[in-house]
């Protein structure tokens, strides 16, 4: 146990740990990938973060995840203490789901958040809505990913209902977490007009957002569904979102 | 006519004379200087050459000078504030000159199979690399140096050596005071044929000013960057010093007055310094303490930095980042580097380095004035001689040797720090003789006449004239080395995967065939310096160590202090070319790791923040610098929060204890194009090591070697 009586043993799936991250968040971060997600986008960019269990690549000798302890990341994490004091940055869950694995996730979130260490969680808000009341107090900075507000779209395109996601969103937002809020953008599946302005209905209806960022969709993740021995999802663009799409997309939802 | 507008012409000439320098220079990996060329008739016919071609001593330096100075094709532009433009080197006219040896007057032949066994870059009869103090310059003018020349001549008249030092000075001076009547008498004819009443009326004041500062000390803001210019030009031409000054503080008291006498205003400032760091690229530092520990940032720091930004050139322009800054000065430098995307400002660490230069036994007062003034190095203008960047020791090659001679993990470690002792102790040995010889065979002219010391005692700086010796010795290879113990240390003490007996094997086969192939992958596949918590990122710290062992607080044979740093300049190439293999799987001959740098893929990430925690690591810590050379990415510098972040990547850095940084932002894009078509982009400007270059002007190999970096090291 730390001295903070924090779990350091507890192990976990990750993925990855990326330092000196700019985006996830504010300020320079180090992103920790925790691996599985309830989620089958059709955009998918991490699809190898999908499954919860470490795998192997079909075509190369790749293995994606490593079960490491809490106490091992948080070594990983300390290294750019200075970086985050001088930035106004900190440690960034993401995956994948970090709330898959809420046990561990928690912990680590716990142990960042003891040291003062900023915890930003990104999530697609599909978890019942007692993990998310857990993660309120030691979290900072809720990532939130919308994705489509019409349930049969998303449906379609996440493989899940949107309501538990939207409902977690307001809730966490009524008891006061800031959240960034995050859309992934797909041409032709989820940037209609009309799905764009009831986004826009939606997030304007919360009170701490501090941020919408639009991620625009690119097509790097495709490769790796072949890679990982996934079947690309047929309906999903073959060409990256274009300037003239983010243009449309900002007009929209900033104006 | 406005000032954008010959600003504009200006920049254009000067991208012109770069594509005319590579057309006929060929590639060269150095600063640009802001050298140009003479007329293709002009010959050099120099009075003093013996039979070999060569010449030394102060008589024959002078005398060469000056006759470089009185027959100097003039350069005159209507556009510029400044008169004048340098087109030579003397100390490269000696036959046979080569950048990596100097010609050397004298035989140190008994130090030789050992400065080639270690690779050792000797700085045996190199020049300049310390400062001048401009102050000296500008309160005397020409006449007042040479009044003070002559009056030390008089009370030396019974020292021989001082005598012919100070004729030697004498002639030097009347060459500058000569040349620059000569410009001013250029000035005044061009102008009589100009037409143009804005440019007619610039010839006549560049023509007033250079007649006057011929031999008057400079009294407005433009004679004293007219004169800062003339000294510059002198002394490249003499041996290509580059070293600047404080340039704000130099400045500032010319500024204040003209502008509260109504003469000048910013504009005019402003294009008073754009001209003065386009007609050459000297090294300057603006902010900082001063030596009292208040902040000497001012209106004319911001001036100069106004310049800079416009000049869209070569540029070495450091900003001193401190806790008692004016930090607008930074974020605007910040702002400058993310938007230019040239590589300059750079930006020096006022806490690890005032800091560890008191270690030397120095006063914070005098830690404070050892400003930023070359490609990698700090120094006293005025005050120190130091040979800075100019001596390294190649501990990949060290390494290799105590490699060769090993048969165990156990051995390796105490033949290392052997044969590393037994390389810096003839270096210092070589540092002696350089000490011992170098006045006779290139005096510092030039840079004598700007110290404090030279003339009061009637000695070549090199040779007992400076008030203090703080003698540079650089290490180079630190990543290749670290980690090759690190690899060597995971795989076959840690894991057990590989034998030392296989990793000697494959090394000396430089991993040819399958199997040593598969040793290689193996080793550089495992945990490098940079990562974090590795074993090579320990073999950083105890090589640190180990070079601070031998050389920290230490002095040569002779009694001069030495002070170590991490650097390599532009040498990763040559210095590569002399090493085999080595167990982090290079390869024979393949370049060896840049400065303090960790190797290209030291992490998947590549993160920043890795980069610079390891290099903060690394720090020898007693005032000279192991540099940060940081490559951004197109993404961050277009982030909207760019500048807060780079600015936290550094405020991070130097409160580690990092002690400089230099910044490219990488458009890859476009140095993949001017890759394949260099003439495409004869204005890309890039940060090689502590210099900017234009990238047109490297050569194949190198401009490869920054594109590998920089493709691979963007985040």
């Amino acid at each position: 146990m730390s001295p903070y009586g924090v779990d350091n043993t507890m192990r976990g799936v990750v993925f990855d740990v990326k330092r000196g991250v700019t985006k996830d968040g504010p300020g320079l971060r180090t992103s920790v990938f925790l691996k599985g997600c309830p989620l089958r986008c059709v955009w998918c960019h991490n699809p190898e973060s999908q499954a919860p269990e470490i795998e192997r690549a079909v075509t190369t000798d790749e293995v994606c995840g490593r079960e490491v302890s809490v106490g091992e990341v948080m070594d990983e994490v300390r290294r750019d203490k200075v970086f985050y004091a001088s930035s106004g940055g900190g440690v960034t869950l993401t995956g994948g789901e970090p709330a898959m694995q809420l046990g561990f996730a928690s912990a680590l979130a716990s142990a960042a958040h003891e040291e003062g260490i900023h915890v930003a969680f990104d999530t697609c808000g599909f978890a019942q809505w007692t993990v998310f009341e857990k993660l309120l107090s030691i979290v900072d900075l809720f990532l939130y990913d919308l994705k489509c507000m019409d349930t049969a779209k998303h449906r379609e395109f996440t493989g899940v209902d949107n309501a538990l996601i939207l409902d977690n969103l307001r809730r966490l937002d009524t008891a006061g977490a800031k959240s960034w809020i995050r859309c992934p953008l797909v041409p032709g599946l989820n940037d209609s007009d009309s799905d764009l302005a009831s986004l826009r209905v939606f997030i304007r209806s919360l009170r701490n957002v501090q941020k919408m960022e639009i991620c625009p969709y690119h097509t790097l993740g495709l490769e790796k569904f072949a890679k990982f021995g996934r079947r690309v999802p047929g309906s999903v663009p073959t060409v990256p979102a274009s300037s003239a799409d983010i243009v449309r997309w900002e007009g929209v939802l900033f104006a | 006519m406005s000032y954008a507008e010959q600003m504009a012409r200006l920049t254009a000439r000067k991208i012109e004379q770069t594509r005319v320098k590579q057309e006929r220079l060929g590639a060269r990996d150095e600063d640009d200087y802001g050298l140009v060329l003479p007329p293709a008739s002009f010959k050099v016919d120099l009075p003093v050459r013996d039979a070999t071609g060569q010449w030394s001593g102060p008589r024959s330096w002078a005398a060469n000078f000056r006759w470089l100075m009185e027959h100097h094709p003039l350069y005159i532009d209507p556009d510029d504030a400044i008169a004048g433009r340098w087109m030579f080197m003397l100390s490269r006219m000696r036959l046979g000159y080569q950048l990596s040896r100097s010609n050397f007057a004298f035989d140190y032949s008994h130090l030789e199979p050992l400065q080639k066994k270690y690779d050792i870059t000797t700085g045996i009869g190199k020049d300049a690399h310390f400062a001048p103090d401009y102050q000296i310059g500008l309160d005397l003018g020409w006449g007042g140096l040479l009044e003070k020349m002559r009056a030390a001549r008089r009370k030396f008249a019974d020292d021989d050596y001082a005598v012919e030092l100070m004729d030697a000075e004498e002639q030097a001076i009347l060459g500058v005071t000569i040349w620059t009547r000569r410009l001013a008498a250029a000035a005044d004819d061009r102008a009589m044929t100009e037409d143009d009443p804005v440019r007619k009326s610039n010839l006549e004041e560049m023509a007033r000013v250079c007649y006057k500062i011929a031999e008057a000390r400079p009294e407005t803001f433009r004679e004293a960057v007219q004169w800062i210019a003339i000294f510059n030009m002198a002394s490249r031409t003499y041996n290509r010093d580059g070293a600047g000054g404080q340039l704000d503080e130099l400045l500032r008291p010319y500024y204040e007055r003209d502008k509260a006498a109504g003469v000048l205003t910013d504009e005019d400032a402003e294009f008073y310094c754009f001209c003065l760091l386009l007609n050459d690229p000297h090294y300057y530092q603006i902010g900082g303490p001063a030596a009292d520990g208040t902040d000497q940032t001012s209106r004319m720091s911001f001036i100069i930095l106004e310049a800079a930004a416009k000049l869209k050139s070569s540029c070495n322009l450091t900003i001193r980042v401190w806790d008692g800054m004016d930090r607008s000065l930074f974020r605007r430098g910040v702002e400058i580097l993310l938007g230019n995307r040239l590589g300059y400002p750079r930006f020096s660490g006022d806490k690890a380095l005032v800091e560890g230069f008191m270690k030397n036994g120095y006063s914070a007062e005098l830690a404070r004035q050892r400003i930023a003034v070359g490609c990698n190095w700090m120094s006293l203008p005025g005050l120190e001689y130091t040979l800075n960047d100019v001596v390294k020791i190649n501990i990949a090659k060290v390494f290799e040797v105590a490699f060769s001679e090993s048969d165990s993990w156990t051995e390796l470690e105490a033949n290392y720090r052997r044969h590393f002792a037994a390389a810096v102790k003839v270096t210092a040995e070589g540092i002696d003789f350089h000490l011992d010889h170098q006045y006779l065979n290139e005096p510092e002219l030039l840079l004598n006449l700007l110290s404090h010391g030279p003339i009061e005692k009637g000695r070549d700086v090199s040779h007992g004239g400076a008030m203090y010796y703080n003698m540079a010795i650089d290490g180079a290879g630190l990543a290749v080395v670290a980690d090759s113990f690190g690899a060597i240390e995971q795989r076959v003490v840690d894991e057990k995967s590989l034998s030392f007996a296989e990793v000697k094997a494959a090394v000396a086969a430089n991993f040819e065939g399958e199997d040593g192939e598969r040793v290689r992958k193996l080793l550089e596949s495992s945990g490098r310096y940079g990562a974090g918590g590795t074993a090579a990122d320990r073999w950083a710290v105890k090589l640190t160590e180990i070079l601070n062992g031998e050389i920290a607080g230490r002095t040569t044979p002779h009694g001069f202090k030495l002070i170590p740093g991490w650097f390599t300049w532009a040498d990763t190439l040559r210095f590569g070319r002399a090493v085999g293999a080595t167990p982090n799987g290079r390869k024979a001959g393949e370049p060896i790791s840049h400065g303090a740098n960790p190797l290209p893929g030291f992490r998947k990430d590549g993160a920043l923040t890795a980069m610079a925690t390891a290099i903060a690591s690394v720090q020898p810590g007693y005032g000279n610098t192991a540099p940060w050379q940081l490559e951004v990415d197109i993404g961050l510098a277009d982030d909207e929060e760019a500048v807060e972040k780079v600015m936290a990547l550094i405020d991070g850095h130097f409160k580690m204890g990092g002690t400089l940084v230099n910044i490219n932002v990488v458009d890859a894009e476009k140095i993949l194009a001017a890759h394949k078509d260099p003439s495409k982009y004869p204005d890309l400007v890039v940060r090689v090591t502590g210099f900017t270059a234009y990238f047109n002007s490297l050569s194949p190999a190198f401009r490869q070697l920054v594109v590998k970096r920089l493709i691979r090291e963007a985040v």
